[in-house]
C-alpha cells in the first residue's frame, strides 16, 4: 500500500495548505446517515512478495492446458503467439494510455489501430473494420442489431433476423440480450445432417434484415454452400459471417462471396485464451453499414502543417456524442488485445498466415484419420471438410469419456451436450498449430481403450 | 515516419514455423472456398517489426510517460506485478470450459473478488461477467427489466438520467428498450429533487446516477432521491465510474441503491491499453440476485451435505441464477482483468479507505493549488469553479468560460497548451452542463510535487497569449489534427495503389 501512495505521511502538510486539519474535513459533505462505520471487514494489506506468492499458489492450482495434452477449443484456440508480441505490449506508452482523445499525443496507438483496421480489412475482404468489440459473441450481436438498423425499413420481414441453429447457446444468449431491446425476432436457420446450411431454409431468410452463419461452423465444418447465400437472401438482407481468423489463410475471405458484415473471435491471432478474456471481437463491414456500425474507428488525416496524422473519426455514432441515439453503448473496448493481434498479423505476413492455417488443418486431418479408425467411434460429419475441429460420436456419453481422459492427463475436448441436450454422445475435439502428432496418437489410443470398455458393457 | 505497409520483404519472414504434422497436399478446403487472393499484409522481419512498434509507442502518451489527469477515467499507476501475475499459465492458459476441478484457483479468486466488491458496495451479490463499464450498465438495467417483467410491471418503460450523466447511461438503457427521461441539474451541479419528483411515476423503471457526480461533487440528497424513486416503485442504479472516491467511506448500498456497476479498470487499476480491455462487474441487492448473468461463483458443499466442506475453502462451483437474463459475454468475463484487479485489491485489503482518502486529498489539493497559482500569476479571473463547493471528491471541474470571453482562449486551447508542457490534458467539454469545462482527476498515485508543478504550469499556460495557444501544441509528434478533414476525406485503411 505504502509503495503506491506517494503522499502517505504528508497528509497534514497538504491539508494545512487548504485550511483543513484532518482527512475527515475532506468528507464533510457526506451525510452521517450514509457513512460506513469502522474498518472494511476485509483481509489486511499485502506486500508485492506476498501477493505474487499467493497468486502462484492459487493460479498454480488451476490446470494450465500447456501442462496437459489438450483438445479443448470450441471457440477459443491455443495458437502460438510470438514472444515479441508479449514484450512489446508491456511498453508503458501503449499499456498505460487511455482512449486517444488527444490525438497529438496518441499518434502511436492511433496509427497502430489504423494499421489493424487495414490488416482485418484485407483478411476478411471488406473495406471497413473497427478497432475491436469485446469478443466474438458481442461482435455477432452488434452485427445483428446493425443489420436491423440498416435494413429495417426495406425489409419485408420487419425486425427479423435468421441465425444458424448450431450457434452455441452462450453466444445466442448474448445475441438475445442485445436484440430484445429493439424487439428483434431471432429465427433459426436450419442445417443439413452433414453440418452444412440448409439452403431451402436460407430461402426463408430472404426479405429479413440479416442472416448469421459461421465459417467454419461451431462443429468445425467448412461450408462450401455459404458463397450461395448472398444471392439467395438478396441485397436487402445482410449476410453476416463469423470467422475463425486463422482459417482465412486457406479459406476464401467472406467479403469475396458477398458477406456484408464479418465478425469473429480475434483471439487466435495474438492472444492467449486467458480463461475467455480479455480477448477481442472482430467487426468489419461494407460501405452501406459504415454510418450505423458500432465501435471506434480511426481515420488518417493531416495536422495543421499538412503532416500525416491520425484521429478517431465518425464519432457522431457514439454514446459520448449521440447519447441514447448512439449505434451502441460501447466505450471501453479491447484495443490492447487488438494491438497484439496486429503485431501477430504483421509477423505472419500473407505466407505465414497460410502456413499457420495449414498447420491447424493438418493437425485436424491427422486427428480425423486416427479417431475415425477407432472401433465403435464415428464421425457424423465425416463427408465434410473440417478446419480445426470435428464432432466424434462416441459409444457412450461424452462426459464419461472426458472423465476417463482427464484421469490419464488428457483434456479430451468439449462435451456437446452442453450445447445440444439431445447429443449426449457428441464430443468436439479441437486441434491447433500446437498439437503434436504424438499427442494425437495418445488421444486416439486412450479413446480406443475407453471405447472398448463401452462395448463390453453394451 | 515508419509505415507498416511499406515493408515488402521476402515471403514468410516474420517468424519461422515448424512443419505441419501432415504435408499440405493432404488437406483441402471445398473448391468453392479456396482463397483466391491472399491478404496484402506486410512482409516484415522481427527486428523491423519490433522497431516499428517501438517507434509507434514513442509517439504515444501513457501514465508511465507523465501526469494523466483525465477526469472520469481514474488514470492511476498500474503496478507491474499485476502484469506478471496475468501472464502466469494458471490464468493465461486456462479455458472457461475446463471442468470445475481444473479451475479451483480461478474460482476462489472470483469468489474473493465477488465478496470484496459486495462488501465495498453494500450489495448482496456480484457477477464478474460484464467486460466493460457500459456493459455493466446494460447488464444491470436488463436485470431490473426482467425483475419488473416477472412482477408483471410492464408499464415501467422509462429510465431517468441527470443531464450530467455519462453518455453510456442513456445509451445502455436505450439498448435495453427503455425510453430516456433526462432531468436538468441544479445550477450548483447537484441533482434537482423537484425535477426528479416531477418525472418519477409508476412508469419509472430505473434512475441511473453516479455519486460523486461527474462534477466531482457528492450528492448529499441521494437518500432523498432514492426515496422518491422507491416511492414510485422504481429501482436505483449506481454508475460506479466514480467509485474511487468512496471506498470504505460510504457505499451505494447505504445510499439506497439496488444495483451498481464497477469499472475495475479504473478503481482497481487494470491498465486501459489505449481504449481497453476493461472489466465491468455488477452488484445487486438480494431481490435482483437471481436475475444476474451466470455463472457466478459460490462455495459448494461436498456430497450434498450442507454442513460439511470436505476441503474447506477450496471447493468452488459455478452457479446459474434461477431467472438469469442469460449472458452478455460468451465466456466468464475478462478473467485476466479480474486477476490483475485482485492483485491490486490484495495490496490494500481493508486499507482501501486510505486509497480513496488519498484520491480525494489529491483532488482537493490540486484544486486549491490551481487557484493559488493562478492568483499568484495574476490570471485567476480566467477560471472559475465548474460548480460551487467547499470540497470536491476524487475529481473537480473548472470552467474556462471567463478566459474564452475575455481572451478568446477555450478549454481546448488550454488542453493543447498543457500537451506542450508534457502533460496529458484533462477531460474537456464534459460534463456538458459546465461551459468550457475541464474535468481534472489526479488520482492517489501522484505526489505533492507533481501536483504543485502541474498547478504552476497550468498558470503558465493561462498566461500565454491567445494566438500562441491557438497554434498549440508545437512540441508533440504532430500538431493539431484536422478532425473535420478526417471525417470529410474518409481514409479508414491503407489505400494501397487502388
Amino acid at each position: 500500500m505504502v509503495d503506491q501512495l506517494p503522499n502517505l505521511g504528508r497528509e497534514a502538510e497538504m491539508l494545512a495548505t487548504m485550511g483543513m486539519s484532518s482527512m475527515e474535513d475532506l468528507f464533510s459533505d457526506i451525510p452521517e446517515e450514509v457513512r460506513m462505520k469502522g474498518t472494511l471487514p476485509l483481509r489486511g494489506p499485502q506486500s508485492e512478495e506476498e501477493i505474487i506468492a499467493d497468486a502462484r499458489r492459487l493460479l498454480g492450482s488451476n490446470v494450465a492446458l500447456g501442462d496437459r495434452v489438450s483438445f479443448l477449443g470450441a471457440g477459443l484456440y491455443r495458437n502460438y503467439v510470438p514472444a515479441s508480441v508479449f514484450q512489446l505490449i508491456t511498453r508503458g506508452e501503449f499499456l498505460t494510455s487511455y482512449t486517444p482523445y488527444q490525438p497529438e499525443v496518441s499518434q502511436g496507438m492511433l496509427q497502430a489501430m489504423w494499421e489493424f483496421q487495414t490488416l482485418i480489412s484485407e483478411l476478411v475482404g471488406l473495406p471497413i473494420a473497427n478497432l475491436s468489440l469485446y469478443d466474438g459473441s458481442t461482435a455477432a450481436a452488434e452485427a445483428i442489431t446493425c443489420s436491423v438498423r440498416v435494413h429495417g425499413r426495406k425489409a419485408t420481414q420487419k425486425n427479423t433476423v435468421y441465425v444458424s441453429e448450431l450457434t452455441p447457446p452462450d453466444r445466442l444468449s448474448v445475441m438475445e440480450n442485445y436484440c430484445q431491446g429493439a424487439e428483434i425476432q431471432i429465427k433459426m436457420l436450419r442445417h443439413n445432417p452433414d453440418g452444412t446450411v440448409n439452403l431451402s431454409s436460407a430461402q426463408e431468410a430472404a426479405g429479413s434484415c440479416g442472416i448469421y452463419v459461421e465459417q467454419p461452423n461451431p462443429l468445425g465444418v467448412l461450408d462450401g454452400g455459404l458463397p450461395l447465400l448472398k444471392e439467395i437472401v438478396g441485397e436487402h438482407t445482410a449476410l453476416i459471417v463469423a470467422v475463425q481468423p486463422i482459417s482465412l489463410g486457406l479459406v476464401e475471405a467472406p467479403g469475396a462471396y458477398g458477406a456484408d458484415i464479418v465478425v469473429g473471435e480475434g483471439q487466435p491471432l495474438g492472444s492467449p485464451i486467458t480463461g475467455g478474456g480479455p480477448i477481442y471481437g472482430i467487426f468489419a463491414c461494407s460501405k452501406p453499414y459504415l454510418r450505423l456500425m458500432p465501435g471506434r474507428i480511426v481515420g488518417r488525416s493531416i495536422d495543421v502543417d499538412g503532416k500525416e496524422a491520425y484521429c478517431l473519426t465518425l464519432s457522431t455514432r457514439e454514446q459520448h456524442i449521440r447519447r441514447h441515439r448512439a449505434t451502441s453503448n460501447i466505450c471501453t473496448n479491447e484495443t490492447l488485445i487488438a494491438l497484439m493481434g496486429a503485431m501477430h498479423m504483421s509477423l505472419l505476413g500473407p505466407e505465414g498466415l497460410h502456413d499457420l492455417a495449414v498447420r491447424n488443418m493438418a493437425a485436424c486431418e491427422l486427428g480425423k484419420r486416427k479417431i475415425s479408425a477407432i472401433a465403435g467411434v464415428s464421425l457424423p460429419h465425416a463427408s465434410s471438410h473440417h478446419f480445426q475441429e470435428f464432432v466424434v460420436e462416441l459409444p457412450g456419453s461424452a462426459s464419461d469419456c472426458l472423465s476417463y481422459l482427464d484421469s490419464v492427463g488428457i483434456v479430451g475436448g468439449f462435451d456437446l451436450a452442453r450445447w445440444y441436450a439431445d447429443r449426449p454422445n457428441w464430443l468436439l475435439v479441437s486441434f491447433t498449430d500446437q498439437t503434436r502428432a504424438n499427442e494425437i496418437e495418445l488421444l486416439a489410443a486412450h479413446m480406443e481403450v475407453w471405447a472398448s470398455h463401452q462395448g463390453v458393457s453394451a | 515516419m515508419s509505415h507498416l505497409f511499406d515493408h515488402h520483404g521476402a515471403p514468410g519472414q516474420g517468424y519461422s514455423q515448424p512443419a505441419p504434422v501432415l504435408p499440405a497436399s493432404e488437406i483441402s478446403v471445398p473448391s468453392s472456398l479456396v482463397r483466391k487472393q491472399a491478404p496484402r499484409w506486410p512482409r516484415i522481419s522481427e527486428p523491423e517489426m519490433v522497431r516499428h512498434y517501438t517507434w509507434l509507442s514513442k509517439r504515444n502518451f501513457g501514465i508511465d510517460t507523465g501526469f494523466y489527469p483525465l477526469g472520469s477515467c481514474t488514470m492511476k499507476h498500474n503496478p507491474r506485478i499485476n502484469e506478471v501475475i496475468a501472464q502466469l499459465p494458471g490464468i493465461a492458459d486456462i479455458h472457461p470450459h475446463q471442468p470445475e476441478h481444473h479451475l479451483q484457483g480461478l474460482l476462489s479468486i472470483y469468489h474473493e473478488m465477488q465478496h470484496m466488491l459486495e462488501i465495498c458496495a453494500g450489495m448482496d451479490q456480484v457477477t464478474l461477467q460484464p467486460v466493460a463499464g457500459a456493459q455493466g450498465e446494460f447488464t444491470a438495467v436488463r436485470c431490473v427489466q426482467e425483475y419488473f417483467r416477472l412482477r408483471g410491471e410492464d408499464q415501467r418503460t422509462k429510465v431517468i438520467v441527470p443531464d450530467s450523466a455519462h453518455g453510456t447511461n442513456p445509451a445502455s438503457a436505450a439498448m435495453c428498450g427503455f425510453e430516456i427521461v433526462e432531468i436538468p441539474s441544479r445550477v450548483d451541479g447537484r441533482i434537482d429533487l423537484d425535477a426528479l419528483r416531477a418525472v418519477a411515476d409508476e412508469t419509472t423503471a430505473v434512475m441511473m446516477i453516479t455519486n460523486p457526480n461527474t462534477l466531482g461533487l457528492f450528492e448529499a440528497d441521494i437518500v432523498e432521491a432514492s426515496a422518491i424513486v422507491h416511492g414510485v416503485g422504481g429501482q436505483m442504479y449506481y454508475d460506479g465510474a466514480n467509485f474511487n472516491a468512496i471506498l470504505g467511506i460510504t457505499s451505494p448500498g447505504l445510499m439506497g441503491f439496488d444495483a451498481v456497476h464497477f469499472n475495475l479498470h479504473k478503481t482497481f487499476s487494470q491498465p486501459h491499453g489505449g481504449g481497453g480491455p476493461g472489466s465491468g462487474p455488477i452488484g445487486v441487492k438480494a431481490h435482483l440476485a437471481e436475475f444476474l448473468p451466470g455463472p457466478i461463483v459460490k462455495k459448494r458443499p461436498i456430497m450434498g451435505d450442507e454442513s460439511k466442506h470436505a476441503i474447506e475453502d477450496m471447493w468452488y462451483g459455478w452457479y446459474q441464477p434461477t431467472h438469469s437474463i442469460g449472458k452478455v459475454q460468451q465466456w466468464h468475463g475478462n478473467a485476466g482483468a479480474v486477476i490483475r484487479c485482485w492483485a491490486y485489491y490484495r495490496r490494500y485489503g481493508n486499507g482501501l479507505k486510505t486509497m480513496s482518502e488519498h484520491a480525494v486529498l489529491n483532488a482537493n489539493y490540486l484544486r486549491h493549488a490551481l487557484h493559488r497559482e493562478a492568483e499568484a500569476a495574476g490570471v485567476s479571473d480566467m477560471i472559475v469553479d465548474g460548480a460551487e463547493t467547499d470540497v470536491a471528491k476524487h475529481e473537480f471541474t473548472i470552467s474556462l468560460g471567463p478566459a474564452k470571453e475575455s481572451h478568446g482562449i477555450s478549454a481546448m486551447d488550454v488542453a493543447k497548451g498543457l500537451l506542450d508542457m508534457g502533460y496529458m490534458a484533462p477531460t474537456v467539454y464534459f460534463p456538458l452542463v459546465v461551459p468550457e469545462c475541464m474535468m481534472i482527476e489526479p488520482t492517489e498515485t501522484e505526489s505533492k510535487e507533481t501536483l504543485d508543478t502541474f498547478a504552476e504550469d497550468f498558470a503558465k499556460v493561462l498566461q500565454v497569449d491567445a494566438e500562441t495557444l491557438h497554434a498549440a501544441p508545437i512540441t508533440t509528434p504532430v500538431r493539431r489534427v484536422d478532425e473535420v478533414y478526417a471525417a470529410r476525406n474518409l481514409c479508414l485503411r491503407h489505400p494501397y495503389d487502388d
